[in-house]
Parts: structure tokens; C-alpha cells; sequence
């Protein structure tokens, strides 16, 4: 009886320990399957027996994993029969762990006498994350489309995402667990050769029932979405474009008073890369060529109009005069508000003046002619082609081209910190 | 590992500006000087500005729609569709069509093509190989077979490159032979189907010394000259803005199969002879990277598998009591490669080999050859073909596993008529009114791409 009780303990602790040991199995690492496909290989041209292993780190593999990736292959090896060690052996390994700029490449030199073989495996190379920097507001970003055709603008609206291309309309319908979708197509006819800088705007019309897209020589409405589609309809245009539609409060200029705008349009070069300065309505002031332009806040209720100019100045209108804003050195040529409640509620969001290829997005606020960071950088991984506030004006969103000419459409939100 | 890939670096930074770093301007003339005619020089500058291919090379290394929008391979890469674009143009108003297509591309390999036969159906382009062609895509993007015109209209070859490319000749460089002229002013194509450069003008010096061209940088003549991978060290102790690619070519020395190298021994001898290290550190100045292996470290990660050394005693033994006659090596370029060259003959000197270095034109058929390789492109089995066409050696690279790769090249290598000595980068000096100027996979800058931060 008691031999019995026994036996049963003893079951029923072997039981407990072997699901135990399953639940606490680790799960198979980064380098559990190439590490026992080298060995395979290892073993393969070998075959059983004692060898020497010398293994080198000629990668960019953290030092404190080369160990656990040497036991990983000694494992494997003696798994199949190759023993390690034995200085008496003539037979050595040499394991190289080594990348290309695309690929891991394992390679393993095997010494048989005076013949040496080469076993090799290929594995991906594991993508480094960015650390993040916390600041007085931290941006964040979210990829919302990604694809190989150049995209100019695009607007989160009712639901869809719009996104204007050279020479289509794209509406994406969210699709959930399976992002968005490609929901309807609408060709422009190119009246003019494209350009190396093309540029577009899409803009949320003021009663939310639908957009309209601008690029160099068409205009576009867009109406809906009615009966699952939208009615999108294009034309030749030399008419301004709309660039921003909030109420432009302006105290009383000499010489004649802005009138509050609805929406605010803006003269574009079209055989080049930005707008000339025209705009409609005016704002008591003449004003340089400029890439782009925010509204911003002011503590007595009314805004001003923030332009990026051509010659790389930001300048603010306001009063009916003009005034330089400091504090803008790093900035590059697009700019948008983001009301996000934190801080004094409203920053710009500005991409940076570094080189096209590392791109990245920064906070500010402008409380009287200087800028001031409120964030840290945000690396966007590419070049800001675009950057426009989205019609809430609690996120923006930026269009990215990345080195491989894939372009990539970004939410970007900020949270106080 | 990946620092090399990252080096498009900029050796001196310009000075900082007042003002936000802004989009690029329109307009301007960009002053661009060169040694040799920029045609068969220079990776082929000014045939990358007027002319353009069926695919183009990109920054990932992957080929990407060119004057072809989309292409399809069939019958296990025998047969390959190209879809050209539509609605292109050449410079002269003609439209871009898949017979003049094909003229060009047959025109441009002279029978020593990647493929049996091209021919147009509709408006795409098709080719035929015997052979597989898993690699034409990557190829198309490469200079040799970039597309031109061969008839301008009325029966006649045009006398200069007529292209759909983002520049096209001005009207008065049209009269001149286009491989004479000493300066060239090459026009903004407004139509261009990538859209309209942004400068209105290059104004091309040829011809010009090394040391004209940064004397002129530094008078503010020129805004972008050469620096040649020897005189990078240099460059760089003058302040010069030196912006430098991954390595683009590859030095290697050439061995006749045939006449007195025809024992493989003999050639084993040769390779184990020459002290690489040795050019590196002294003709080279240390730029570029020594190599045995016919593709960089960064593209293959296999590349430290081929050993680099040099062994005398190795040499001296396999040539024996071999008797070799006086041997002639043939030398591709002036310069840095001619010092090479001889500091090679004395290398080979103490292995018992008694070889004279001379110019390539004035050796008809000699023993060796230096000569300079490109690597183009960073796909590693594209890369690969590419080098050994330039090379003489038509064969398909198969794209498969890494180690498939090594397998080809060692056994290509193990036959010893190519021995590789050194990886060497490009890099070009900028004055401070550009911005914007990036090398493409090749080397060859993208001048279209390119501003001028002065341009009205």
C-alpha cells in the first residue's frame, strides 16, 4: 500500500515537474534555427567525432550574445554526433559570425587534414530600434499606408484615408485587423510636365462633407462618401490653393483690415516648388515666396500667419507687419499646428534642416518672435515630402520618403509629458 | 560593418547658415569640371544625365522602373517582358518606342549582351537568352546599357547622345563631336518624365588636370570636381567638402590564360606575389579597402574568406624551375595606376618574373593588364555578373544562397586569370553653393537631384 502511495507521488511529481519544465521551456531565440542549421551543415561534412571550435564575431551580434550562440552550435554539434574539444584532434572548426549590409552570413571553415570546407548560412539582419528622447512633449508616430508610389498629401477624413499621387486620388477605407484597403481610384489628367519636387494639398472642406485636392494646374472635389463611394470630380486650375482653413483674427492693419477667413488660399508656382507669396485673403502685408504656413495662437484670442519662406526664413504677419521669428535655425521648409492641449495647447510641428535622408519632425511654440523646442526630435526614417494638420488638428500628418523610394504616410501625435 | 554603406560621408561639413535649411531651389548654372571626357570617364557622367535605362538602381540595391514601368521573366529567366512607360520622349521630340529600344540596346553590347536576342512586341521589349538571365534587371540599370537614339529621324546616327535623360546637350554643343569638345553646357530637360532638374544648366570643363579643377574649386570657378581615391587624404587636410561612395570599383590584375601564363601554376605564383598591402598603404593612401575577393565585405559578408597576404616563399615555390619569358602588363589609366603597376612588376620581380609595365595602348596583347573593375550596384549576384562581363567573362550569376555565390566565385577565382587587389570609392569635392549632391549605387553623382543654394 505504501509502496503504492509512493509510486503514485512519484508520478504525479514527475507529471507536475515535465509540465513545469513546458511551461517554463524558453521559447526558441533569434539564433536557435540558424545555429542548428550551421551545425547541420558542420555535421553534415564532418560526421561524427572530436573537433576543435574556435568561433569569431566579425558582426554587428551584441558581444554578450556570441557565448549563448557558441553553446547554441556546441549543443547542436554534439547533438549530432561532433564532439568539441580534444587538442589532440587534427580536425578543426573556425566559425565566423559576419553580415553583409543586407544579411547575417554564418560561415564555418572546416579543417579536415590539409582539405578545408565551407558551410554557410544566411539569416536576416535584426532592425535596431531608435531610443526615444523625452522632452517637454513627446511626439510619437504611427505608420498608417506605406508603398512605392510618390504620394504629395493625404487626409484622415470620415472614416478614410485620401491621399493624393502625381496623377490619382487614392481613398483607403480601414478595414479592421487588416489596416486599410484601397476603396476607389480617380485618375488626373497631368496637364504639365511633373515636376522633381512635386507638390498637393488636401484639405477637409469646412462642413466635413468631403476635401479638395490641389496640385500644379488641376483642382479637385471631393464629395461623400455616398452609397460606399465618393464623387470626385477634377479640372484645370490656375486658381489659388486652399492651405489652411481656420478663422484668421487680425487686429486692424493701416492701410485696410483682414477680414476673418473661413479658409485661406495661396497663390502656387507650378513650374516650381512653392508659393509666391499672393494670398487670399490678404493679410495687411506683402508677402515673400514661401513652402508653407501655419496659424498661430494668440494669448488675445486671434492668430497670426506663420510662413516658411523660400530664402529659408520663417517670418510671422501679423499687425499688418512682418517680423522674423529666431529661434528657427533648425527648421526645415514644412511646417503644421498641432493642437494638442499640452503646454499653451498649440505647437507647430516642423520638419528639420538636416539632410534630406534623416529626417526628423520637432515641437515648438512661438509665444511672442522666438521659437521655442518643446520636444525632442522625432526621427522620421526619411525625407518629410509633406506635413499638414489633420482636420481635428490633434494630429499631422506626414508624408515620408524613404531611402528606397517607398513612401510612407505618418500620424503624428504628441503627449504631454 | 555597415559604416562603409553609411560613408556617402562628407568630410568637411559647410559652413553654418543663418537661416533653416529650406526645400531645393530651381535655376542656376552648376559648374562641373572632370579629367577625362566625361563620357568614357568618370563613370560615365554625362551619359547618366542625358540618357536613361530601362530600370535604374535603387538606394536599396533593388532595380526600380526606368524608361520600363513594369517587366515579367518566363521560361525559367530565358525570356524576359519589359512594359515601357508611355507618353516619354526623346530630347529631339521623338517619342520613346520599343523599336528604337531595341536599336540601342543592340547597338550598345555589340553581341556580348546578357542576352541572344531583343526584340519589340507592342510597347514592350522582349529578350531571349539561351542562357538564363536572372539578373538582367540589374543589369539594364547599369551605363552600358542606357538608351539613345540611333537614328535621328532621317535615316542618319545623330552625331551626339540623344537621350530622354534630365539634361540634353545645348544647342551649340550639338555640332561638336561629343567625345572632342574640352566643355559642354548641358540644358534642364522641362519635361523630363522624373520630373525637371532643378539646376537650369551644368556647364561641363573635360580635360581639366586634378590640380586645375580643385584650384578652381577653391577660386570659386568650379562647384564640383574629382577627387581620386589617392588624393582623399589629401582633400580632406585642404578642408575640401568631400562627399565619397561605398567602394564602386575594384582594382584587380588581369591574367592572359593563353601564351607564357598559360600553366595555372605560373598564375597561383603571380597572385601569391603581389603585395596588396603595399599599394594600399602607399599608392592608395589607405582609402578603399584591400581585398581577394571579387565583391566587398559589406555586399557578401564571405569576403574575409579569400586571404588578403601576400607569400613569397608560396610564389617562389609554385613557379619552380618554370621558366617564363619577359612578361608585358598592360595598364588601364595614368597615374596612381601606373605607380601601381610598377611597385606590381617589382613584386612580381622577386618571385623570379621579369615584367614590363606599359600603357594599354601601346601593349597589344599583354601577359597582365591593371585595370579598374565596376562594382555595381549593391546586389551582391548582379554586382557580381556585371564585374565579370566588364571583365571578359560572360557568365550568369545565379541568385541564390550566399553560399551559392561563394561557391561561383571561388571557383571562378581558383582559375587565376583575375587577381582582385583593392575596393576603391569615388568622391567629388563641392564648393559651397551646392546642396543636395548625393552619389547614385554606382558612384556617379545625381546631378539632377542637385541645387544651388544661390539659384535665384
Amino acid at each position: 500500500m505504501m509502496a503504492t502511495k509512493l509510486m503514485r507521488s512519484a508520478a504525479l511529481a514527475i507529471c507536475i515537474a515535465m509540465a513545469v519544465m513546458a511551461v517554463a521551456a524558453p521559447a526558441p531565440g533569434p539564433w536557435d534555427q540558424p545555429a542548428a542549421a550551421l551545425a547541420g551543415q558542420i555535421a553534415g561534412i564532418l560526421g561524427p567525432g572530436p573537433v576543435q571550435l574556435n568561433l569569431h564575431n566579425l558582426s554587428s551580434i551584441p558581444g554578450n550574445d556570441v557565448a549563448p550562440i557558441r553553446r547554441l552550435i556546441e549543443q547542436d554539434l554534439t547533438a549530432r554526433g561532433v564532439t568539441i574539444g580534444g587538442a589532440e584532434t587534427a580536425n578543426s572548426i573556425r566559425i565566423t559570425l559576419s553580415e553583409s549590409a543586407r544579411q547575417r552570413v554564418w560561415v564555418a571553415e572546416i579543417v579536415e587534414g590539409d582539405q578545408t570546407q565551407v558551410a554557410m548560412v544566411d539569416l536576416p539582419l535584426a532592425k535596431v530600434e531608435q531610443p526615444q528622447f523625452a522632452g517637454g512633449l513627446l511626439l510619437r508616430k504611427e505608420q498608417i499606408i506605406a508603398g512605392s508610389e510618390p504620394i504629395l498629401a493625404a487626409l484622415p477624413i470620415s472614416g478614410r484615408l485620401v491621399t493624393l499621387e502625381p496623377q490619382q486620388i487614392v481613398i483607403y477605407a480601414a478595414t479592421p485587423g487588416n489596416g486599410w484597403r484601397v476603396q476607389q481610384r480617380v485618375s488626373i489628367v497631368q496637364r504639365l510636365p511633373l515636376a522633381r519636387d512635386p507638390r498637393g494639398v488636401l484639405i477637409p472642406l469646412a462642413d466635413g462633407s468631403g476635401f479638395e485636392a490641389s496640385i500644379a494646374g488641376v483642382a479637385c472635389a471631393g464629395t461623400g462618401p455616398a452609397a460606399g463611394s465618393w464623387n470626385v470630380q477634377c479640372h484645370a486650375s490656375d486658381d489659388p490653393w486652399t492651405i489652411l482653413q481656420a478663422p484668421i483674427l487680425e487686429a486692424p492693419a493701416q492701410g485696410g483690415a483682414a477680414a476673418p477667413a473661413a479658409v485661406f488660399k495661396a497663390f502656387y508656382n507650378a513650374s516650381r516648388n512653392y508659393f509666391v507669396g499672393v494670398v487670399t485673403p490678404g493679410v495687411g502685408v506683402d508677402l515673400p515666396a514661401f513652402y508653407s504656413a501655419a496659424l498661430v495662437p494668440r494669448a488675445a484670442g486671434n492668430a497670426a500667419l506663420l510662413i516658411d519662406g523660400v530664402d529659408g526664413k520663417v517670418q510671422l504677419a501679423e499687425n499688418g507687419a512682418l517680423a522674423a521669428v529666431a529661434g528657427t535655425r533648425d527648421w526645415g521648409s514644412d511646417v503644421a499646428a498641432l493642437h494638442s492641449g499640452c503646454e499653451t495647447g498649440t505647437q507647430l510641428i516642423t520638419s528639420g534642416s538636416g539632410e534630406a535622408v534623416s529626417d526628423s519632425l520637432r515641437a515648438y511654440e512661438v509665444p511672442a518672435l522666438e521659437a521655442v523646442p518643446v520636444s525632442a526630435p522625432l526621427a522620421m526614417e526619411g525625407a518629410v515630402m509633406a506635413l499638414w494638420a489633420a482636420p481635428d488638428a490633434k494630429s499631422v500628418t506626414a508624408v515620408v520618403r524613404k531611402a528606397a523610394n517607398q513612401y510612407e504616410v505618418d500620424r503624428v501625435t504628441a503627449l504631454c509629458n | 560593418m555597415l559604416r562603409r554603406f553609411a560613408i556617402s560621408f562628407l568630410l568637411v561639413s559647410a559652413g553654418a547658415c543663418a537661416w533653416g535649411r529650406t526645400r531645393p531651389h530651381y535655376g542656376g548654372t552648376l559648374r562641373v569640371e572632370v579629367a577625362g571626357d566625361g563620357i568614357h570617364s568618370s563613370g560615365g557622367l554625362v551619359l547618366r544625365l542625358v540618357l536613361d535605362g530601362l530600370t535604374q538602381m535603387g538606394a536599396d540595391g533593388s532595380p526600380q522602373p526606368g524608361l520600363a514601368i513594369s517587366w515579367k521573366a518566363e521560361s525559367s529567366d530565358h525570356r524576359w517582358e519589359f512594359q515601357l512607360r508611355p507618353g516619354v520622349q526623346f530630347h529631339n521630340g521623338l517619342p520613346l518606342t520599343a523599336d528604337r529600344v531595341v536599336a540601342s540596346l543592340n547597338q550598345s553590347c555589340n553581341g556580348n549582351c546578357p542576352w541572344t536576342t531583343v526584340r519589340a512586341l507592342g510597347a514592350s521589349v522582349v529578350f531571349l537568352g539561351d542562357s538564363p538571365m536572372p539578373n538582367l534587371p540589374w543589369l539594364l540599370a547599369q551605363s552600358e546599357y542606357l538608351i539613345s537614339l540611333t537614328d535621328d529621324g532621317s535615316g542618319r546616327a545623330p552625331a551626339y547622345y540623344i537621350g530622354t535623360g534630365a539634361f540634353e546637350f545645348s544647342d551649340q554643343d550639338q555640332g561638336q563631336p561629343q567625345d572632342q569638345s574640352s566643355s559642354r553646357s548641358l540644358v534642364a530637360n522641362d519635361g523630363y518624365w522624373q520630373g525637371r532638374p532643378f539646376v537650369d544648366k551644368i556647364a561641363l570643363s573635360t580635360g581639366r588636370s586634378i590640380r586645375d579643377q580643385w584650384l578652381d574649386l577653391s577660386v570659386g570657378r568650379a562647384d564640383v570636381v574629382e577627387v581620386p581615391p589617392e588624393e582623399m587624404r589629401q582633400a580632406q587636410q585642404q578642408r575640401q567638402t568631400v562627399i565619397g561612395s561605398p567602394p564602386v570599383t575594384l582594382l584587380a590584375l588581369t591574367i592572359s590564360e593563353t601564351g607564357a601564363l598559360a600553366n595555372p601554376m605560373l598564375r597561383t605564383s603571380i597572385a601569391e606575389a603581389v603585395d596588396r598591402a603595399a599599394l594600399f598603404n602607399v599608392i592608395f593612401q589607405k582609402q578603399g579597402e584591400i581585398t581577394a575577393s571579387l565583391l566587398p565585405q559589406e555586399m557578401t559578408g564571405y569576403a574575409f574568406l579569400f586571404p588578403t597576404g601576400r607569400d613569397l616563399n608560396k610564389a617562389l615555390e609554385l613557379r619552380g624551375g618554370l621558366n617564363t619569358p619577359p612578361l608585358t602588363m598592360g595598364v588601364e589609366g595614368g597615374g596612381a595606376m601606373m605607380l601601381a603597376a610598377q611597385r606590381i612588376a617589382l613584386n612580381l620581380r622577386e618571385a623570379g618574373f621579369d615584367v614590363q609595365a606599359a600603357d594599354m595602348n601601346r601593349v597589344p596583347h599583354p601577359d597582365l593588364t591593371l585595370r579598374t573593375l565596376p562594382i555595381a550596384g549593391s546586389d551582391a549576384a548582379a554586382a557580381m555578373e556585371g564585374l565579370l562581363r566588364a571583365a571578359g567573362e560572360p557568365v550568369a550569376v545565379p541568385r541564390q544562397s550566399t553560399a551559392e555565390l561563394f561557391r561561383a566565385e571561388r571557383e571562378f577565382l581558383d582559375r587565376r586569370t583575375l587577381v582582385p587587389l583593392i575596393d576603391l570609392p569615388r568622391a567629388y569635392a563641392i564648393g559651397p553653393r551646392v546642396r543636395d549632391f548625393a552619389l547614385g549605387a554606382d558612384g556617379t553623382p545625381d546631378l539632377a537631384s542637385a541645387s544651388l543654394e544661390d539659384a535665384p
